[in-house]
């Protein structure tokens, strides 16, 4: 019977944790499909009496769309919430947002992958100094960077350039993508770089076919703590972009919100958009996840 | 084939610390070469130089005539076992042993015959599909023994193959490498800690202590004529008895307080006379007979420890413990007096404080 109450009790407190974390997802993906009145209603309604995809026609067809201050009505009849003119900015974020995240995850294991097989199997002088001066970096929080940023991204050219963002999300990134992978790299054993050398094969083709099959757990780490920390970051975009030529969607989106005539249904199609790339690549490699987290912090 | 030269070559790591100092080794072609010592004594650091995995701080390395210190690994043509055996985790039996003959660009079909001959010849063709992990130590190890024959490299390295199996397997798989020896006719370094390794393989033996080679020989001559006491300590199972004393008679006897024991005029003859002189004196446990006639130990039995064939003796001779292997026949019992009678023409004699042999140079 201790058994059965343990089980009552674990069993009722992941339930509420997952409701607790769960809830405002569900709320963002129901009131999506809502209409304006609806969502304002009160007890709200979980599971829409109406749905739309309304908001979700906005914003994809939102280039079509002329909106000025006569139509804006047009965008929700039903309330007169409206729909932005910037919304049709959105789509274009997200493809910035993406091509940004990509870029960011390719150029990030092409020098954290030779870094940490480096860092974890090659002695030379001032090997651990490099690793603990690299994760010094970290520390510094991101706001005391955006002065000196925005001027070596302003002396370079490249304000309002993707590349901007490209650039100082690497900077970001690398370090601790290069600890998580140090970690892992140093837990294989010394003899299999050994035994790959013997058999022929140089430091890189140790590395690419012996270190990076091995290393496939903590790679999808590194690979979605990359591409979600390019995905939602928004302070520096937030400095460095100033039209849509190179905003991402976090500061698409969050132009929405300086209208208080805003629709919040659409707002919150939005928000759903910008959730999908993650929740893919999560479900894509969700095997992986937990054995990469952990498998640099136990040694072998 | 290859002929291994070492000159002069040391090992200083970039924390300071000196692995090895000016060893000097020639390693014959087709040559059976074991490196023994304790852990940390830089045989394991010997081998990764001749294999190209650590860089040479000093002096040349040489295969045949070819200069090797800047030569990496990969192309040096060595194959190398380890005792942690080392396979690749991600990779089938089969793809393990093709791995060295891929990088080196064979074609396919010779590939396929050369992995099924090597498989074959150890006897693991039917764990070829089997991941690393689904076979035993044993298995493992002929695999790691597979993946280094099938190139059939101009040298073969091993590092303590065997240390990670059990002692009955241990065994068996000796007489396999020195089979495999035989069949390869190549030259193999091969490094333990283990004298009864080392003694059963080699065709020579080296015996190193902290980066220092303390004496280089054929099996027989490391064991009957070792050069200071570090290397008669090594081998042999008890270890060699050592009784300090003194020379007397012009170096025809020692002394030990109430010991006396005459030694053979070859020894003697060695030593040259000098009355006085501190010397130790070393005794292998398997040199005394209970029912012999001639020199006599004469002690206390303190420990009798029989292991089947025979047993163990702990003898308390003049204040110190000596351990003696006699055969069964001999009814002893703890607390008895036991008379021992030494031969003294394998006796060793060192000096007492170098710890040099007085006998041997």
């Amino acid at each position: 019977m201790k058994g059965l109450g343990r089980n009552v009790l674990l069993f009722t407190a992941s339930a509420l944790f997952l409701v607790y974390v769960l809830a405002p997802v569900a709320w963002l993906v129901s009131s999506s499909v809502q209409q304006e009145a609806e969502i304002t209603s009160r007890p709200p309604h979980w599971i829409p009496r109406q749905p739309t995809l309304e908001n979700f026609e906005a914003i994809f067809q939102a280039k079509e769309k002329k909106v000025t201050y006569e139509t804006r009505r047009a965008g929700d009849p039903a309330t007169g919430g409206y729909i932005p003119s910037t919304a049709r900015d959105l789509v274009p974020s997200m493809w910035n947002s993406l091509i940004v995240a990509v870029s960011v995850v390719v150029l990030n294991l092409l020098v954290a992958v030779p870094a940490a097989y480096a860092m974890a199997k090659i002695r030379y002088i001032g090997r651990s100094t490099s690793i603990y001066f690299m994760l010094t970096t970290r520390v510094i929080p991101d706001i005391a960077l955006v002065v000196p940023f925005f001027l070596f991204i302003r002396t370079f050219g490249l304000l309002d350039h993707l590349g901007s963002l490209v650039i100082t999300y690497l900077a970001i990134t690398i370090p601790f993508s290069v600890f998580i992978l140090v970690g892992y790299f140093e837990s294989l054993p010394d003899e299999l770089d050994k035994a790959a050398r013997v058999d022929g094969c140089s430091r890189l083709q140790t590395l690419l076919r012996v270190y990076v099959p091995l290393a496939m757990p903590s790679l999808v780490a590194v690979v979605l703590f990359t591409f979600l920390t390019s995905w939602n970051e928004f302070l520096l975009a937030l400095m460095f972009t100033q039209t849509p030529a190179s905003q991402t969607m976090p500061i698409v989106v969050a132009s929405f919100a300086s209208d208080f005539t805003i629709s919040f249904s659409f707002i919150n199609a939005a928000g759903v958009l910008a959730v999908v790339p993650p929740v893919l690549m999560a479900v894509v490699f969700e095997r992986y996840i937990v054995s990469g987290l952990t498998a640099g912090a136990v040694k072998g | 084939m290859a002929r291994i030269r070492l000159e002069s070559v040391g090992k200083r790591y970039p924390n300071g610390f000196v692995a090895l100092e000016e060893l000097s080794l020639e390693i014959a072609d087709r040559e059976f070469v074991v490196l023994l010592g304790p852990s940390g004594c830089g045989k394991s650091t010997t081998l990764n130089l001749i294999a190209g995995l650590e860089d040479v701080t000093a002096g040349s390395l040489y295969f045949d005539s070819t200069l090797m210190n800047v030569v990496p690994a990969h192309k040096r043509d060595v194959a190398m076992v380890f005792q942690s055996y080392a396979l690749y985790p991600h990779k089938s039996v089969y793809e393990n042993i093709a791995f060295g003959l891929r990088m080196r660009g064979h074609p396919r079909a010779e590939i396929e015959s050369r992995v099924k001959d090597a498989a074959r010849s150890l006897e693991i063709e039917p764990l070829l599909e089997r991941r690393p992990h689904q076979l035993s130590g044993g298995q493992r190890q002929r695999v790691a023994l597979g993946r280094a024959l099938v190139r059939q490299p101009a040298a073969f390295l091993m590092d303590e193959p065997l240390s990670n199996l059990d002692a009955a397997l241990r065994i068996a798989m000796r007489a396999e490498i020195k089979k495999l020896h035989h069949t390869m006719r190549t030259t193999f370094v091969y490094v333990t800690h283990d004298q009864a390794e080392a003694l059963t393989l080699a065709d020579r033996i080296v015996v190193m202590r902290e980066g220092v080679i303390q004496q280089i020989g054929s099996p027989e001559e490391i064991y009957d004529r070792p050069r200071n006491t570090f290397v008669a300590s090594f081998l042999g199972n008890p270890p060699i008895n050592y009784l300090e004393g003194t020379l007397a008679a012009d170096g025809a006897r020692f002394v030990r307080g109430g010991l006396s024991l005459a030694l053979p005029p070859e020894l003697s003859k060695k030593i040259g006379a000098e009355n006085g002189r501190q010397v130790r004196l070393g005794i292998r446990a398997e040199d005394v007979d209970p029912r012999g006639t001639g020199e006599t130990l004469q002690g206390r039995i303190s420990s009798v420890l029989p292991v089947g064939s025979d047993q163990f003796l702990g003898v308390e001779v003049e204040g110190t413990t000596l351990f003696f292997r006699v055969g069964r026949e001999l009814r002893a019992a703890e607390g008895e007096n036991v008379a021992l009678s030494v031969n003294m023409n394998r006796a060793q004699i060192f000096d007492s404080s170098s710890g040099a042999s007085l006998l041997w140079k």
